[in-house]
């Protein structure tokens, strides 16, 4: 049993389709995993010198209970692996939602589940990147917007936010690479993504070398343009 | 003439330690005030004071008939008028020296771009910077920075501009230049400043009063001319022959 090419074209209609899904769960959990992150990273610093000045009034009690939620999110999410939350949300949610509620037949798309695994995780982490730029973010500079009178939503928006974003690119890509990966998990719960697909094809023909080779490239070439597209970013927002 | 700041007897604590003890002082629209002291003596806690970057811990402040503590909901109607110039400068490095003196007025006083782009460039001309425009700041000298910052403090059409030793930073050749921009803000457009510097002659040539300030009480004010010729502490005495002479 040499090493056979024609074994890679005939197999490699699934793999791209797998290849396909393992792109969109990633693409999909990216994008809900910054909303996710930019959220809980701020808010793990609401009401901080980091964003500004101390709130006064009811925003002070406020911003603390914010603080907490957005921390006992990250805490929860970096605290367990993420396997198990995909099978938490697959198998276990739903029998939560039977016990307290009367829904009988709740249940959660294998592709949904997935999904929603990589936006709460990758929020966790990327909320952690958002806090530790945003705090490392020179304070004379909070002062020099405070003092010329603008509101603290524009002094977010337009000093801390863009000055914080070019320190997050090199975490992010790093976070961007590991959710890609991540969703190889998700052939415990079913979802078709490229893992399952090469498992599948393998344990039919038993081409292991050919297989997983070829799997491997494919990762290898989607964490590469996730890479380039990120060093793109970073040069076009290059501060003198 | 009316008074556009007032310190009624204000105290400054961080935790237990108290940096300003009942500053009782009044400034007049168009006065110029040069605050020094030695370092720790609390000169750039009061002048911080004053646009509410620190909150007095007890007293009144009136800026601008806008009473602090009890008016707290109104502190960015203060800093409105009241612009801040800062030792290392802070200037946006993610902005052009255009866009960082433009950000203020179309920012804080909400006008259209073109406009504050205008404001902009007239400053930064007024600065001498006016090729300078396009630069970042980090393609920028400290002195050049610092004027940058000048203006971007006076977009946004201030009353009073303060200063927080806005030559310290900087490299002995390129002080002349920030003090020459300050000295033609002082004369021609009649803005009340108070000014925290080791400047002497700064502080002859334009301060309308001197204040001395050591340990975080108010020691000596006068004239310039006066204080530094007669001195009435030994504290400032000592202060007054360690300081360099421009």
């Amino acid at each position: 049993m040499g090493f056979e090419f024609s074994v890679i074209t005939e197999s490699l209609p699934a793999l791209l389709g797998g290849a396909k899904l393992t792109w969109i769960i990633t693409i999909l959990g990216i994008v809900g995993g910054m909303i996710c992150g930019i959220l809980a990273g701020l808010g793990r610093i609401a009401g901080t010198e980091a964003l500004g000045e101390e709130p006064h009034g009811i925003f002070k009690p406020l911003s603390v209970v914010i603080r907490y939620i957005s921390g006992g999110y990250v805490e929860t999410i970096r605290g367990t692996p993420i396997i198990v939350q995909a099978m938490f949300l697959y198998f276990a949610f739903p029998m939560l939602v039977k016990a307290v509620t009367d829904i009988e037949r709740f249940r959660i798309e294998a592709l949904t589940a997935a999904v929603i695994t990589i936006i709460f995780n990758a929020g966790a982490y990327i909320a952690e990147i958002v806090r530790g730029s945003v705090i490392s973010v020179n304070k004379g500079l909070l002062e020099a917007g405070m003092s010329l009178g603008i509101s603290r939503l524009q002094l977010i928006v337009h000093v801390i936010g863009p000055i914080a974003f070019r320190r997050m690119i090199p975490p992010l890509g790093n976070q961007f690479i590991i959710s890609l990966k991540d969703t190889s998990l998700f052939i415990v719960i079913g979802v078709g993504e490229l893992t399952r697909q090469g498992q599948e094809i393998m344990a039919s023909n038993f081409r292991a070398l050919e297989i997983w080779l070829t799997v491997a490239v494919m990762y290898l070439m989607m964490t590469t343009v996730l890479a380039m597209s990120l060093r793109h970013i970073e040069r076009k927002m290059k501060i003198f | 003439m009316s008074s556009i700041i007032e310190l009624k007897n204000v105290c400054k604590s961080f935790g237990d330690t108290e940096v300003l003890h009942n500053i009782d002082l009044s400034i007049q629209e168009g006065e110029v005030i040069v605050v020094i002291g030695p370092s720790g003596s609390g000169k750039s806690t009061l002048i911080r004071c004053i646009n509410c970057l620190e909150l007095i811990s007890s007293g009144e402040l009136i800026v601008d008939s806008i009473k602090i503590p009890d008016e707290r909901g109104r502190i960015r109607q203060i800093r409105l008028e009241v612009g801040m110039v800062f030792q290392q400068f802070n200037l946006f490095p993610h902005m052009t020296a255009v866009e960082n003196v433009a950000f203020g007025p179309s920012k804080a006083r909400k006008m259209n771009k073109s406009k504050a782009t205008d404001i902009a460039r007239d400053l930064l001309d007024k600065v001498g910077l006016a090729e300078f425009e396009n630069k970042f700041p980090g393609q920028l000298s400290g002195g050049q920075q610092q004027r940058v910052a000048i203006a971007r403090a006076l977009a946004v059409n201030p009353k009073v501009l303060l200063f927080d030793e806005p030559t310290s930073a900087l490299d002995p050749e390129m002080i002349g230049e920030v003090l020459d921009v300050m000295k033609s803000i002082a004369k021609d457009s009649g803005m009340t400043m108070v000014v925290v510097t080791h400047e002497m002659g700064f502080a002859a040539q334009v301060g309308d009063r001197l204040i001395f300030m050591d340990d975080g009480w108010i020691v000596e004010e006068g004239k310039p001319a006066e204080v530094m010729k007669k001195p009435k502490s030994e504290r400032l005495k000592d202060f007054l022959g360690h300081v360099k002479h421009h």
